[in-house]
């Protein structure tokens, strides 16, 4: 497999807020227009546009009509979570490379009507929630505190070790001007925030907030033209274990990627001491702590000492999140990271620039579901 | 949010044709799951074929025992109908009848800071309240060496 006939050529983003005032038809619609601008590419060039959601309504066909196109050609508007977001970046190159389009735009756009942390209506749940909701159990940072729990009691992590990851993702935010959450943070701040659902406190939770994103894609050969240089997804790969049911994981001290992880060493030749930035999915600390030990990058049970001893940062051994993540840049559901390992792979990351970026990987996704994406400089020999 | 979401009822389960089963023996004092009649494996959630040999799939009582994998402590609201009782337990139990057979349910009748992985318990079945489900929860029983 070879996605890097290939390219991401732009990036677009709108600010993240808490409550923007807009909905997600005008965000997703500027951060597009800013991506293709990024690119040196018009509205009229796209011919291809794909999105993830769960139900939102600003769709492709909505989307690529607001900034201005009477038609479009290839659509995908996929239902999911951050569990998919390497899949849809995936099949937008191979619709590229299989003549199918000439320019993609990806997003994904989060605006106040979308909010996972909390069900507050009266609601009647079907599917396999059933079994759940009924508990008070029904929304992600619960089902990720189950995981969370198991690892400590198998591996002996700690709240501490969390709370590593999340000072890491808080330090790197602090200079990212784009980030929601910019106070930094030391382990008395962390251990000091309010329990929400043990073991987690309120800094091993995603960031939510109201933004856009964007990428736009279009061939190899095309992007050697455009205004910056090509960034190239050398090689992705997805799983989903247990029929993607968090409860049903057999063990819950590691994740989809403990499927994924040698499924993408394999298709690249590549391994975690290869990877410059590793913009690790982190809807909560845990979701880093388990994928980053399954990527490879230290044993189980090890992160903690690995992020406290600067491995994880600038000067270390591969720099996590250098935006700040999920945790603290803000929740736009892990496109965000995409945009963040493009931006260093060109090396327009400014004061917060990994020196030499020339390899990153993406992981998008948590517990029995997910993907990765490695991004290069290069193409592939 | 002017909605006081702490005083609306808790979430409604939704049957569906292959769980109508457990919601209806649940609700005369039953606890059952679907169980293979030929390779004899328990499902849940509920499949109308075994998964293992596509066998029909019946309905059997399942032990209520089981023990804890792992479990939560919610300490803020995050659920509607739930947030009077934080803070509140909830633990994924694997059932004695089969290894990774879980069920998803409050521990209740203990302190939540005494909750452990590997703790023994027992389930119950309790209404749920704002409709007519009845939902089950678990509770911790005496070690087994010390049961007469």
């Amino acid at each position: 497999m070879d996605l890097s006939g290939a390219a991401i050529v732009g990036i677009g983003r709108t600010a993240y807020r808490r409550q923007s005032g807009r909905t997600g038809i005008s965000l997703a619609a500027e951060a597009v227009r800013v991506a293709l601008d990024d690119a040196g590419l018009a509205p009229a060039d796209v011919d291809g546009m794909t999105c993830f959601s769960t139900g939102d309504p600003a769709t492709p066909h909505r989307v690529s009509h607001a900034i201005g196109l009477d038609e479009i050609g290839w659509t995908v508007n996929t239902y999911a979570g951050g569990n998919q977001v390497a899949l849809v970046i995936a099949n937008a190159a191979a619709a590229i490379i299989t003549g199918q389009a000439d320019v993609v735009v990806v997003y994904r756009v989060l605006d106040a009507g979308v909010r996972y942390g909390k069900v507050t209506d009266a609601v009647e749940v079907g599917g396999v929630e059933q079994f759940s909701a009924p508990h008070g159990y029904l929304v992600p940072p619960q089902w990720f505190a189950m995981w969370a729990r198991r690892h400590q009691h198998v591996y002996g992590s700690t709240c501490e070790d969390l709370g590593a990851i999340a000072i890491n993702s808080r330090a790197h935010a602090v200079a990212n001007e784009h980030a929601i959450a910019r106070d930094p943070i030391d382990l008395d701040d962390y251990l000091a925030g309010r329990w929400i659902v043990e073991p987690f406190r309120v800094y091993d939770l995603a960031y939510e907030v109201d933004g856009a994103v964007a990428l736009v894609l279009t061939s190899a050969e095309q992007a050697k033209d455009l205004a910056h240089r090509a960034v190239y997804p050398i090689g992705a790969a997805e799983g989903t274990g247990a029929g993607g049911m968090p409860d049903l994981w057999p063990d819950q001290t590691s994740m989809y990627s403990r499927i994924v992880a040698p499924r993408l060493w394999e298709r690249t030749g590549l391994s975690a001491a290869d990877i410059d930035v590793a913009c690790m999915y982190d809807c909560f600390t845990y979701t880093v702590m388990a994928t980053f030990e399954d990527f490879g990058f230290c044993e189980k049970g090890e992160v903690g000492d690995y992020f406290r001893a600067g491995r994880a940062t600038y000067g270390g051994d591969v720099v996590v999140n250098p935006h700040g993540g999920l945790l603290s840049e803000g929740y736009l559901h892990g496109l965000n990271h995409h945009y963040e390992a493009v931006l260093q792979l060109r090396g327009g990351a400014g004061v917060r620039q990994v020196d030499d970026a020339e390899l990153a990987l993406v992981t998008a996704g948590a517990g029995p579901y997910g993907g990765a994406i490695v991004y290069g400089t290069e193409r592939p020999c | 949010m002017s909605i006081d979401w702490a005083k609306l009822p808790p979430p409604q389960p939704a049957p569906d044709l292959d769980s109508q089963g457990f919601w209806d023996s649940i609700g005369h004092g039953e606890l059952r799951l679907r169980r293979c009649p030929s390779c004899a494996l328990w499902h849940h959630p509920p499949l109308e074929h075994c998964r293992r040999c596509a066998t029909p799939t019946e309905f059997e009582p399942v032990t209520s025992t089981g023990t804890v994998y792992t479990f939560i402590v919610q300490r803020q609201p995050a659920v509607v109908g739930y947030s009077a009782l934080v803070p509140y337990t909830v633990a994924i139990v694997e059932l004695d009848d089969q290894p990774g057979l879980r069920l998803t349910g409050r521990i209740v009748d203990i302190d939540a800071d005494e909750v452990h992985i590997g703790m023994r318990v027992d389930s119950r079945i309790e209404l749920l309240p704002g409709g007519d489900f009845h939902i089950p929860v678990f509770s911790p029983t005496l070690p087994r060496e010390a049961t007469p």
